[in-house]
């Protein structure tokens, strides 16, 4: 089932920027999509030691938002490049290395966006699997703040 | 009389309101021996009462039978094999509605004396005509004095054979990766997303009924050694069709298993793609389990390299590399543009024609033989975003591949040489593009004679390839497109030429890249629906050219299916005999 049939729901929730602070505040570290791994080899990828010195800090991420995987967006996946496929829609979907899951607090939903965005955030790395979805993923961030870059 | 018309109908109508199935379909065709799964289906039944199925007029033993819904009945028997002529497979069952009756003819092509030894097959994968054409230009600009073709790619010349070849599945007139390259590899029409099995009626993909490929054939019956080498992702489609079975080709764990568990094991496995061959504990994988192929293979005895000098380095008689953790990049992001994007860690990779070399030099040293695939499987990764000179670049990438093996087939004449293709795209040379005065101008595209020849080959790489950066390029360009900014040059970091428009549902759909219609461009409007994000594969004809012995058998108009009864007649194929 394409899953973006379902996002069309989320008319009913017109929550696209949620900003509590000034959202994008001094003195949180910038994370770069291309400071996320040191090596990547046959054997899989390494973390960068910029990341993992950040394990459980908050920081801040610029990005664009993939094709959602659910109606309601508690979570999305944030890509250093706009994307052309909605990699939830085939089977055994070819996501980009470098890609990070957006957990939104409970009860906080957003609207797709082809928009550029700043996500402030927790940053939680290491193998972890979506009960729900079967997602998994290699790097998290627990968002308390959300806005458009662009 | 019209009576018994009228019943006849009406026998007929009931008969068409249960859906009664057989695989093989009617009308295959097989070689002596090779291997096969008998499924019956009937649908819409009730209460089933009788049944009987015969093959040749004689009842088939050994029928399981299964009933996967209330109103289905089905009957299998695997591993099924057949002596040449003509079959006849005859299944009648009684249920409430009556009778019903289907038959399905098979042929098994005689087997004839072998002609060549080895074969090493290439595959474009979406290598129709316009792009070896295409490919053909770039690399031998024409001589502006006179008009005259300055060289000829080594795959089109110093032919012994040469075939158009026309694509179709079971079930599209469009054909897909998987199912030509099973076609190939069979010689079966496949459904569209199959690898190597026909329909079944139940949710499984790995359960369907089998037919056994041209790679484990010539190892069951003939003691071949096998190679698979592809610069895609190793569990794609077309590497996959020469050792694994599923309805669904994204399977790829367990296709990645079939590797090394199904009835190929192929002794050389050359590909990208690690992820699936690497724990779910690694991070990057694909997996789903703590399988670690790259450790168990060395249990089985392969040796395993991860970059182009371990690979230049390597001996033993099995060999399983992985060069990347996803697509082996583009030639022009591995020889030239070299961008961190492109390559990350990966800045050893081989080229295909070392790949090739290592692969025949590891499996010549079985006497009986080798069967070899080599894919170049990343023009058609770059065709379908429309990125037409990575995707080109890469056929001259393989093209050298091809001329390493046909000068290997002159010093060992027992060889034969294959290149062909799965599918095409859409592609088009349609004129030539003045540099200087794009990009992205419609009024740089120059047609007929006020073009001018192109000037491709001013500059040359290390590997003697012309540099795609040239003042005149060729204007190509694709049919069947999405909406999407043209800008007529390429670019050294790749970009999607569209991107999600954001809306969901029935608005879901893609608009042209922003950051390429900046590069100033010509907006094109597509022609696909709106829903398609890239170009698609088309029903346009491919080449195929034959080197050695063996290649007569590859002339004049040939189905994809034909290419398997030709390389067995080439092979002297016969697999009622088992070694």
């Amino acid at each position: 089932m394409n899953r973006r049939t379902f996002v069309r729901l989320l008319g009913a929730v017109p929550v696209l920027l949620w900003a509590p602070g000034a959202g994008a505040r001094s003195g949180v570290p910038l994370l770069k999509f291309s400071e996320l791994y040191g090596r990547v080899t046959v054997r899989g990828a390494e973390y960068s030691d910029k990341l993992k010195g950040l394990q459980g800090q908050k920081v801040q991420m610029s990005g664009y938002m993939a094709p959602p995987l659910k109606p309601r967006l508690d979570f999305f996946v944030l890509t250093k490049q706009p994307m052309s496929t909605c990699p939830f829609c085939t089977t055994a979907a070819d996501w980009p290395a470098d890609i990070v899951l957006v957990i939104m607090p409970r009860g906080r939903e957003l609207e797709p966006t082809t928009r550029g965005l700043q996500i402030t955030g927790r940053l939680d790395i290491g193998v972890k699997k979506d009960e729900d979805t079967g997602f998994v993923s290699l790097v998290r961030l627990y968002a308390d703040g959300v806005t458009t870059s662009g | 009389m019209k009576y018994l018309l009228g019943l006849a109908l009406l026998a007929s109508s009931v008969a068409s309101a249960a859906n009664l199935s057989i695989y093989p379909y009617d009308g295959a065709k097989f070689v002596p021996g090779q291997r096969f799964d008998l499924r019956i289906e009937a649908e819409n039944v009730q209460e089933l009462k009788d049944a009987a199925v015969t093959l040749d007029g004689r009842p088939v033993e050994g029928l399981v039978r299964t009933t996967s819904k209330p109103t289905s009945a089905e009957w299998t028997l695997r591993s099924q094999s057949l002596p040449t002529g003509l079959h006849e497979l005859k299944v009648r069952y009684t249920d409430a509605n009556g009778e019903v009756t289907k038959t399905a003819r098979w042929y098994v092509v005689p087997a004839v004396a072998p002609r060549a030894k080895n074969v090493i097959l290439f595959i474009g994968d979406g290598l129709g005509w316009n792009t070896v054409n295409a490919a053909r230009l770039v690399a031998h600009p024409y001589n502006p004095a006179n008009g005259n073709a300055t060289g000829q790619l080594a795959m089109m010349s110093g032919l012994s054979g040469m075939a158009t070849v026309t694509t179709s599945s079971y079930d599209s007139a469009m054909a897909d990766s998987a199912n030509t390259a099973s076609s190939i590899a069979t010689g079966q029409k496949i459904q569209v997303n199959a690898l190597n099995v026909y329909p079944d009626n139940t949710a499984d993909s790995l359960d369907n009924p089998r037919v056994e490929t041209i790679t484990a054939l010539v190892k069951r019956s003939m003691g071949k050694s096998v190679g698979i080498v592809s610069s895609a992702f190793g569990v794609d489609a077309t590497p996959a069709a020469f050792a694994s079975y599923t309805r669904r080709r994204g399977d790829y764990q367990a296709i990645a298993d079939q590797y090394f568990k199904g009835d190929v094991q192929p002794d050389v496995l050359l590909i990208g793609g690690s992820r699936d061959f690497i724990p779910s504990t690694a991070p990057g994988s694909r997996r789903k389990d703590a399988t670690d192929w790259i450790t168990d293979s060395q249990k089985q005895g392969y040796t395993f390299v991860s970059s182009r000098t371990e690979l230049n380095a390597a001996g033993g008689n099995k060999l399983f590399g992985l060069f990347n953790i996803d697509n082996i990049p583009s030639y022009l992001d591995r020889a030239q543009y070299q961008t961190p994007e492109a390559l990350g860690d990966f800045k050893d990779m081989p080229y295909l024609w070392d790949s090739t070399k290592k692969a025949v030099e590891t499996l010549e040293k079985n006497p009986n033989g080798f069967f070899l695939m080599v894919e170049a499987g990343m023009v058609d990764k770059y065709e379908h975003p429309l990125d037409w000179q990575r995707a080109i670049w890469d056929v001259l990438e393989l093209d050298k591949a091809v001329e390493w093996a046909k000068t290997y087939a002159k010093s060992h004449p027992d060889t034969l040489v294959l290149v062909t293709a799965d599918h095409a795209h859409s592609l088009s040379v349609y004129g030539t593009y003045d540099a200087a005065k794009g990009p992205g101008k419609r009024e740089a595209v120059g047609v007929y004679e006020a073009a001018g020849f192109p000037t491709y080959g001013d500059k040359r790489d290390a590997n003697g390839l012309p540099l795609p950066e040239t003042s005149r390029t060729y204007a190509v360009g694709f049919a069947a497109v999405p909406d999407y900014c043209e800008t007529y040059l390429g670019r050294r970091v790749f970009l999607d030429p569209t991107v999600s428009n954001g809306q969901t549902g029935a608005a879901a759909g893609f608009l042209p890249n922003p950051k390429l219609c900046q590069e100033g461009a010509v907006t094109r409007t597509g022609n696909l629906p709106p829903s398609a994000n890239q170009g698609v594969h088309t029903a346009d004809p491919l080449p195929l050219f034959a080197f050695g012995p063996g290649s007569e058998n590859f002339f004049g108009m040939m189905d994809q299916t034909d290419l398997f009864f030709s390389m067995a007649r080439a092979l002297g194929l016969d697999a009622t005999r088992t070694r």
